[in-house]
């Protein structure tokens, strides 16, 4: 796994958790439980700084993509992109290039794929 | 996630049907919080639900940086989603000794529920673990029982009892 794809893999996480904890309903539902949910700007500034260190044109595929998709970033299992189900060509799309490298994209959905 | 799916009513099953005996630590080595998180990971590896301990412990570090899981009463219930888990997992694990967990009354932690699942558009199951996890150890006396349990089977059996109750 690239490095550039470890903190989109990261960055992604990060915004799985900040969405659950600015749900007012998801957060409730915590408190309810018993569990704290504070420090919501430590969280907010973690992300920042990580996304400060991902190349521009990469976040912004990203930052675009999730705003349909909860998952950008998924696994590949068995040749099938777990994000939309579709079977991948022997080569999947390489479109995604960054000053570290290649990233492989669905050709049916664009997600970012990742191999097991 | 809809409020509907968070207020669904429990029957109970989602924890059992997750409950595995390569998912049970006996006895935790460990004492402190954040070792105590890297070695339930470690324990999530070896059974094969991620290949990627470090990110893992990231995600549940990240978690526990908003409040402490550890919810008083001797019990903590450490979860998170992370892409890098291949599948929803429930951990359980016990410490006789008390793990210092910086939970809300102060007091150490003797039963773990680690939860964790990969960030899925919709999964209302892995919240429904959670709240059942939380209401399965309410009372004493279960707690006290699954600490003294022999074994995976007999923890398994009292926590099938407990939450189905």
């Amino acid at each position: 796994m690239t490095d550039q794809l470890a903190e989109l893999i990261e960055l992604q996480d990060i915004d799985v958790l900040l969405r659950e904890v600015r749900d007012p309903e998801m957060s409730l539902h915590e408190e309810r439980l018993g569990f704290a949910v504070d420090n919501v700007e430590t969280l907010e500034r973690a992300r920042k700084r990580l996304a400060a260190r991902i190349d521009e044109r990469l976040l912004q595929t990203y930052e675009r993509m999730s705003r349909r998709h909860v998952r950008v970033v998924v696994p590949v299992e068995r040749s099938i992109c777990s994000g939309c189900r579709m079977s991948l060509p022997t080569s999947a799309g390489r479109s995604a290039t960054t000053a570290s490298g290649t990233l492989e994209n669905c050709e049916n959905c664009g997600r970012i794929l990742y191999r097991r | 996630m809809t409020s509907a799916s968070i207020a669904a009513p429990s029957t109970g099953t989602a924890v059992v049907a997750h409950l595995r005996d390569t998912l049970f630590i006996s006895e935790l080595r460990s004492r402190k919080k954040v070792s105590v998180l890297e070695e339930l990971v470690a324990a999530l590896a070896t059974a094969g639900i991620t290949r990627h301990p470090e990110a893992v412990v990231d995600a549940l570090r990240r978690r526990e940086g908003l409040g402490s899981t550890g919810i008083g009463k001797g019990i903590a219930v450490p979860h998170g989603r992370s892409t890098l888990v291949t599948e929803r997992a429930v951990l359980v694990a016990r410490s006789r000794k008390g793990i210092d967990f910086e939970s809300s009354d102060g007091l150490p932690v003797h039963l773990c529920f680690l939860i964790v699942a990969p960030p899925l558009e919709r999964d209302p199951i892995y919240l429904k673990l959670v709240s059942e996890i939380v209401r399965g150890v309410r009372l004493a006396k279960t707690r006290q029982r699954l600490l003294e349990a022999p074994d995976f089977g007999a923890v398994r059996d009292l926590l099938v009892e407990a939450i189905q109750v």
